[in-house]
This record gives structure tokens, sequence and C-alpha cells, in this order.
């Protein structure tokens, strides 16, 4: 099924959450009318942008050694040529992606080498206030550290206010709580905190117990799913 | 024999302008649905027009003879956020749809899950609607978007099909049945 939209309302962020989420290998292909650039990921982390005159061009190989063979690009040279590329990719704000999941096929020995989760928190730091909104439109929200949150902040490479911040998410405090205590600005804060949740630092605080508007008894569940069934 | 009293019994379908919440209750209703929304003249802007102190949508299920149950659909604007209030006061439990074609309603119905979430925590589910149209993200894809882990369920859904529908209120009836 399609990874596709507008980088408009669904940033690289947004975007690297989900293809990291699954660990997913691919090729995220975004263009607007002046660029086009075929990201290649291996276990949701990126490996390789290339930028390409046609789109069509990003099909013709299967195999990524071939594909830097054609770009005369080593292995060697990844991390440089990863580095170089990274910030026209990223600033890119206007146009179209959609991810093609498996198609590329990668050998063993090629690994991602920059962490995803330093590449969020990164772009997280300059969320504007229209955007941390979308995930963070709550200042009641709560929100508890995930099970493997050190290896994930190490990955991550925070700052120190985004450490400094972390240690404030308990799974009791809320965002308005932290932001009190912590002393940090709104926005900074939910910069943060839409970071860690998009890297998995962080989730949403599990409810333990939700509350049934109505005095409702299994006899009368009975009938209404005895009822919707019978529709 | 005076009539009987009817107890209203309300579940909630949430989700921003196209998901489908309205075809999502008309096609389970006994009534067809009544509508208060009315699209904008701009065009690409997704809004509703303003006359919009009863916007919502309501259809019914009758139960028996002493219990109704209604299904309301709110508006995904957060400036309606006085009809979720309203709305959310007493709610059985909630439905969240998203159109799965288009990654722009995900952000709208995150902030509709986490108004509730922090309101009113009712049982919900998320129902993935336009499943079968080209385009539409996977709901494993889309439980990611929305940041909402494993115990939460997101469902595929095609709201023109009565059985994808019921489907999905049967789900929420199950998560409901957790907490009675």
């Amino acid at each position: 099924m399609a990874i596709a939209g507008n980088l408009e309302v669904f940033n690289f962020i947004d975007i690297f959450q989900i293809l990291k989420k699954d660990k997913k290998d691919g090729i995220l292909v975004v263009e607007n009318e002046n660029k086009k650039f075929a990201v290649y990921f291996k276990g949701g982390d990126i490996l390789y942008i290339r930028e390409v005159g046609k789109v069509f061009y990003i099909y013709l190989d299967v195999d990524f050694k071939k594909v830097l063979e054609k770009d005369h690009v080593s292995i060697d040279d990844l991390y440089r040529v990863l580095v170089a590329k990274l910030p026209l990719l990223l600033a890119v704000k206007k146009g179209k992606f959609s991810f093609t999941p498996g198609f590329i096929q990668y050998s063993s020995d090629i690994e991602p080498i920059i962490p995803i989760e330093k590449i969020i928190m990164y772009l997280s730091r300059q969320l504007s206030q229209e955007e941390v909104d979308r995930k963070i439109s709550d200042l009641n929200l709560v929100f508890e550290k995930s099970d493997n949150w050190r290896q994930l902040a190490q990955k991550a490479h925070l700052t120190d206010i985004e450490r400094k911040i972390l240690n404030y998410v308990d799974g009791e405090r809320t965002v308005k709580q932290i932001m009190e205590e912590a002393k940090v600005k709104q926005l900074t804060l939910q910069r943060a905190l839409y970071g860690f949740l998009a890297t998995g630092i962080i989730t949403r605080k599990k409810k333990v117990k939700r509350k049934v508007g109505f005095n409702l008894t299994r006899n009368l569940l009975r009938k209404i799913v005895e009822r919707i069934k019978g529709i | 024999m005076g009539k009987k009293i009817q107890n209203q019994i309300k579940i909630v379908v949430a989700g921003p302008y196209a998901a489908g919440k309205t075809q999502f209750i008309n096609t389970v209703s006994e009534i067809e649905t009544v509508k208060t929304e009315a699209r904008t003249t701009k065009s690409g802007e997704r809004e509703v027009k303003s006359h919009t102190t009863v916007a919502m949508d309501f259809g019914k299920i009758t139960i028996d003879d002493e219990h109704t149950l209604y299904l309301f659909g709110t508006p995904g604007q957060s400036r309606f956020d006085f009809m979720w209030d309203i709305l959310g006061k007493g709610m059985l439990g909630l439905v969240v749809l998203v159109d799965s074609t288009d990654p722009s309603t995900f952000h709208e119905a995150r902030k509709i899950i986490n108004f509730f979430e922090s309101r009113y925590p009712a049982p919900f589910v998320v129902g993935c609607n336009k499943q079968d149209l080209e385009g539409a993200w996977d709901p494993e894809d889309i439980r990611t978007a929305l940041d909402l882990d494993e115990s939460i369920k997101v469902l595929p859904l095609v709201a023109l099909d009565k059985e994808s529908v019921k489907n999905v209120l049967l789900a929420l009836l199950e998560e409901i049945a957790k907490y009675i």
C-alpha cells in the first residue's frame, strides 16, 4: 500500500517516523518543480541520496551497488555524499513524496551510517508552531518514556535542553507541568516532544482505565451487538 | 399505559472533513443522516461554512423499546471543539475516521484524539476509510502516523460498505466491553 502525500502537510519527520517504525527498506522519491531526489532506505535509516533528472531513472536498477557505480560513488564515499546531499533534501519544503517499499537490493556489507533519530531531532528543532500543534496540540497530554528510550536517545544526539525536558517525561506530568517545571518555552518543549515521539523515545501514556459515559449493562451491550450484527 | 422513556445511547463519530463520517453514519442509520455541514465555496480549502452552532450529523439505530443508539458525527476542525466537548460528555465510545488517501487528515485526526483522550477518555477505535481507493495508506502506517500503540484498534474501512462499518462498530463495542 501507498506511503505518499504532500510535504506541506506531511513533513520529513512524519515520513521518517513511519519508515523507521517498521524498519523499511526501499526508495523515497521527493519531487517538486525544480528537483527530484531518490532517498535510499535500509532498515528505516537513510543510506544514500541521489538527484535524478527523471523519476523513472530511479527504477532502472534493483542492485544498489549498480546505482553507486553509475553515480561513480564508492562505498567508502557514502558518508561524504550523504552529508553533502542531506541539507539539499531537507531544504525541500514543498512537493510530493512517495515511498516504494523493497525494490532495491542491498548487499550485507552496506550499512547506514547516520541514525535517522539524529536527523529527526535535527529537523524537529526547526518546526513551526503550526507544525508542532499537529502532534502536541494539547497541553494536557501525558507522555511516558518507551522501553528502549536510552538507546534511541543516544542515537538522537540530544541537546542539553532536550535531555532536561526528557528527564521530566515520566508518565505523570502533563505537557503544561513540564513546561512550568523545566522552565522552557512552549515551542521549545513542543519541538522536543514532537521529535521524541517521532524517534520513539517517548510514547503517549497508555490509559489504564477508560470511562464509558453511560450506565451500560452487559445485557444491554449484548443487545447492541446483536442489533448491529443484524443490520 | 404511557409511552416508555427512550434512553439515548451515544457513540461519537469524529473525523476531519471528508474523512467519511456522514457516509459512515448513513450506511447503518435507520434514518437519513441529519446533516448540518456545508462545503465552503473557496476551492481547495477544507472548511465548513459558518452556520455551525449546530454543526454535527446524526443517525440512529433502535436497540429495543427503551434504548436508541445515536451516532453523532462531529466536524473535525478544532474551531468546533466546543461541539466535541458537548458530544464527548456521556458518550459510550468514539470512532475516529481518517481518509486513508489523504495524510493531511491524519494530523487533524490526531488533534481530535488528543482532545478526547485528555478530557473524555472513552474507549475508541480508528477507522481508516477509503481503503478501496488507489493511494490508500496501510492502517499500520496510519497507526504510526497517529502515534498510537498496539492497544488501540486501527481498522481498515470502506464507509460505503455496510459490513465494513459494522465491523468497526463491533470492534468499538468489544473495546467498550472491557470497561464495564
